[in-house]
């Protein structure tokens, strides 16, 4: 069992990565308005949006 | 042109306002600037070349310390929670993977290196979760005990971490004792998840009645003719608007063009679409459904109906601070005997098995947290307050629902919400052989068309492009109308009107008072009947206000007859040629025969009959809606909306005592069996989490409520 020495380090990295990807995607709003694109079609292919 | 959005934690009151409106004006491009001192937000409308930082430095050199709420705050609220949540479910995961090694390394045996490596693993993903997902417990906690000494719902759960975590700590630091890193993961974990799904349901109470944030944006201004896109806080009485097709009115006014129709269904929740003709008024937040047409703007987005119908609903909003009161009550009573509960479960237990001492008293701290019960009044009267604003009924305080409870009879002094004005036309009779239908009712029409009588107005409708050629017309009060018809044989008088006026008062039997007749040189040609005046839905709304035991009573001030009329066709009682007198003692002796008055009437005319009532109630138009003093304000002049009121205040009082039976019976049962140590914690948490999310829903239930009638009507 000597290989849980190794494989619990490798967890955590991990573990440390997919959180940061996590709160990466939250702080830049990736689950903000989940179910805009399917909204998408129904919006005009307009160049000014202001 | 932008808007920034800012938050003033620290106005308090108009005169606040006023000051930092004063501020505001010291810069330049700023073209509008909207104060709520209730939401404590400032929104300031701005050009390009103003800086928003700029805007904030202005307002704190006022002395006020205002944030950039650029986001709505619940957004920010709710993307911290679900950082917190996401972090520690991953934790979690991990957590409870060495957790399942070392409860199978206790029974099986383990060697005391993996012991401890497993040990050190779990506090390693522990930290973050008690340090980062868990703060928001803490700081609720801590900021109740920092105000005097108030312990907050969230004593008990800051308690239970706090406590597993501190013993695991020292259990692996020192290699003695028990670790229960799994249990403060996951009450972390499923806590901040029922506070998650808990904030997403409130956000849509308070959505759903967000009137104001549904309005556009920016406006089609005419300048000489020309369109311009400008924002709504710049229209300004007297400018010309353009409203598109399927475009929101940005501003009250008058129609400019001869025709518009309207789906005022946001202001008054009534669902079938207005006609409106010019000079009409329109109202900012309806929806244009047919073509595009002009307005004149009679009034700024502030002064607009829909904004003073936010500034009452949020006025009440206000009102309500005794429920927050009463929660916190609740806690106050609550918390202390739960801590106790749980010192008690601690002790016992030492007694009889010390090792499982803890994890049940933890149980036990985890298992009463009383939110559901906290939550169960509020969150059934704000979505009930919600719906009642979709339905066209705007209370001015929240205990208005309770009352209405005890209402047992409902008088209703505005005839407007029982008839209309405009009866149709229920049947033709033609009495002439040579003549068909189509040509009776073009000739009427197009003699009606000179009337305002309100059974002319029956007729307006059918006016037709083809009109017959009439000359000398001659509209008689009271009578009918006149007029020589331009036919092949020459001139002809014709006329049209009640039996005497048109010849035909002893040709036939059976007149009533309703029918109209046309008549060629004396001859009676046509008979039309009218429907009565009835307004559809009223029948309706009058049995279902009959069917929860509430006594609808007719009052008027017109004549004996034409109320018999109308009250048989409703089946209701009636009280005709009444004085304002009248009405009050009609009022104060039912009082006196312990029955609760509900008094519908003109919000402005009716004030001291409407202040005798248990419960007053008043039709509004716009102008007046903030001086009524009323407790319900009906937005449109139909009964359905109060028959809603009763069913709805029904159907809160009904969740309400489910959320409050389901609270008390969740609390007496669960805190028993985790004393007992019959709860594994996981279970104490799930159930926690699931009592409190479970109250919402089912407050969520009146959102909807009443469906599924206004479809038909």
């Amino acid at each position: 069992m000597e290989i849980l020495v190794v494989l619990i380090p490798v967890s955590i990295v991990l573990i440390a990565i997919a959180a940061a990807i996590f709160l990466w995607a939250v702080n830049n709003n990736q689950f903000e308005q989940l179910d805009k694109h399917g909204f998408d079609i129904f919006e005009e292919d307009s160049g000014d949006e202001s | 042109m932008s808007i920034c959005t800012i938050s003033v934690s620290d106005m308090h009151c108009a005169a606040c306002a006023g000051k930092i409106r004063q501020a505001l004006t010291t810069l330049d491009d700023i073209q509008a600037t909207h104060i709520n001192p209730v939401r404590r937000q400032v929104l300031v409308e701005h050009g390009t070349s103003t800086d928003p930082l700029e805007i904030l430095s202005t307002i704190e050199s006022a002395g006020f310390s205002p944030t950039l709420a650029g986001l709505d705050d619940h957004d920010a609220r709710q993307r911290d929670l679900l950082k917190r949540l996401g972090i520690a479910g991953l934790a979690m995961m991990q957590v409870m993977m060495a957790a399942i090694a070392l409860y199978a390394g206790a029974l099986d045996g383990i060697e005391p290196a993996y012991e401890r490596l497993l040990q050190y693993t779990s506090l390693l993903f522990t930290i973050p979760v008690v340090c980062y997902s868990a703060i928001p417990f803490f700081t609720s906690a801590l900021s109740g005990l920092q105000k005097g000494g108030r312990l907050s719902m969230d004593v008990p759960i800051a308690l239970a971490i706090a406590i597993a975590f501190t013993t695991s700590l020292f259990a692996t630091l020192s290699g003695e004792g028990e670790v229960y890193y799994d249990s403060v993961v996951m009450f972390t974990f499923l806590l901040l998840g029922a506070r998650y799904i808990d904030n997403r349901l409130q956000h849509r109470f308070e959505l759903t009645g967000h009137l104001l944030a549904a309005l556009p944006k920016t406006a089609w201004r005419l300048d000489d003719g020309t369109q311009r896109s400008v924002g709504i806080a710049e229209l300004m009485p007297g400018d010309d608007v353009w409203v598109p097709e399927g475009a929101q009115v940005p501003v009250d006014g008058t129609l400019a063009d001869s025709r518009a129709l309207l789906d005022e269904a946001m202001l008054t929740g009534e669902s079938d679409w207005v006609d409106k003709q010019q000079n009409t008024e329109v109202y900012a937040g309806t929806l244009n459904r047919g073509p595009a047409f002009a307005m004149r703007a009679r009034s700024t987005v502030d002064q607009s109906r829909i904004a003073d119908i936010a500034q009452l609903a949020e006025q009440a909003e206000v009102r309500d601070a005794n429920i927050t009161r009463l929660t916190d009550r609740i806690a106050g009573i609550f918390i202390p005997t739960v801590l106790g509960l749980a010192t008690v479960t601690f002790i016992g237990w030492q007694l009889i098995d010390p090792s499982r001492a803890l994890i049940a008293a933890l149980t036990v701290l985890v298992v009463s947290c009383p939110c559901a019960l906290s939550l169960a009044t509020p969150a059934a009267l704000t979505a009930a307050m919600t719906r009642l604003r979709q339905l066209g009924v705007v209370l001015t305080n929240s205990q208005t629902l309770e009352r209405v409870l005890d209402v047992d009879r409902v008088y209703i002094d505005k005839t407007g919400t029982l008839t209309t004005d405009t009866p149709g036309i229920e049947r033709t009779e033609v009495l002439a052989r040579d003549l068909d239908e189509q040509n009776c009712l073009a000739v009427a029409a197009e003699l009606q068309r000179h009337s305002s009588h309100p059974y002319a107005r029956a007729f307006h409708a059918l006016a037709s492009a083809d009109r017959p050629p009439l000359s000398d017309v001659e509209v008689v009060t009271g009578q009918g109308v006149r007029a020589q018809l331009e036919a092949e044989g020459g001139r002809r008088e014709v006329r049209i009107g009640s039996a005497t006026f048109a010849g035909a008062g002893s040709a036939t039997t059976g007149t009533e008072d309703r029918d109209v007749y046309l008549a060629i040189e004396q001859r009676p040609v046509a008979r039309f009947l009218l429907s009565n005046q009835i307004r559809p839905d009223a029948i309706a709304s009058i049995n279902t206000l009959k069917a929860q035991g509430v006594a609808p009573v007719m009052l008027s001030g017109d004549s004996e007859n034409r109320c018999a009329e109308t009250a048989a066709a409703l089946d209701i009682d009636y009280l005709a040629r009444q004085t304002p007198e009248a009405k009050l003692a009609a009022i104060r002796a039912d009082q006196a025969n312990g029955r609760n008055v509900l008094m519908l009437g003109d919000g402005i005319n009716d004030v001291p009959v409407l202040a005798g009532a248990d419960v007053s109630a008043a039709v509004v138009e716009a102008s007046d809606l903030v001086k009524s003093k009323a407790d319900v304000l009906l937005l449109s002049s139909r009964l359905s909306p109060l028959a809603g009121l009763f069913s709805l205040a029904r159907g809160t009082r009904r969740i309400t005592r489910q959320n409050l039976l389901w609270a008390a019976a969740y609390n007496l049962t669960a805190i028993p069996i985790a004393a007992f140590g019959l709860m594994p914690p996981w279970l104490a948490a799930l159930g926690m989490a699931a009592s409190s999310t479970l109250v919402m829903l089912n407050a969520t239930r009146l959102l909807s409520f009443g469906n599924g009638e206004r479809m038909e009507a």
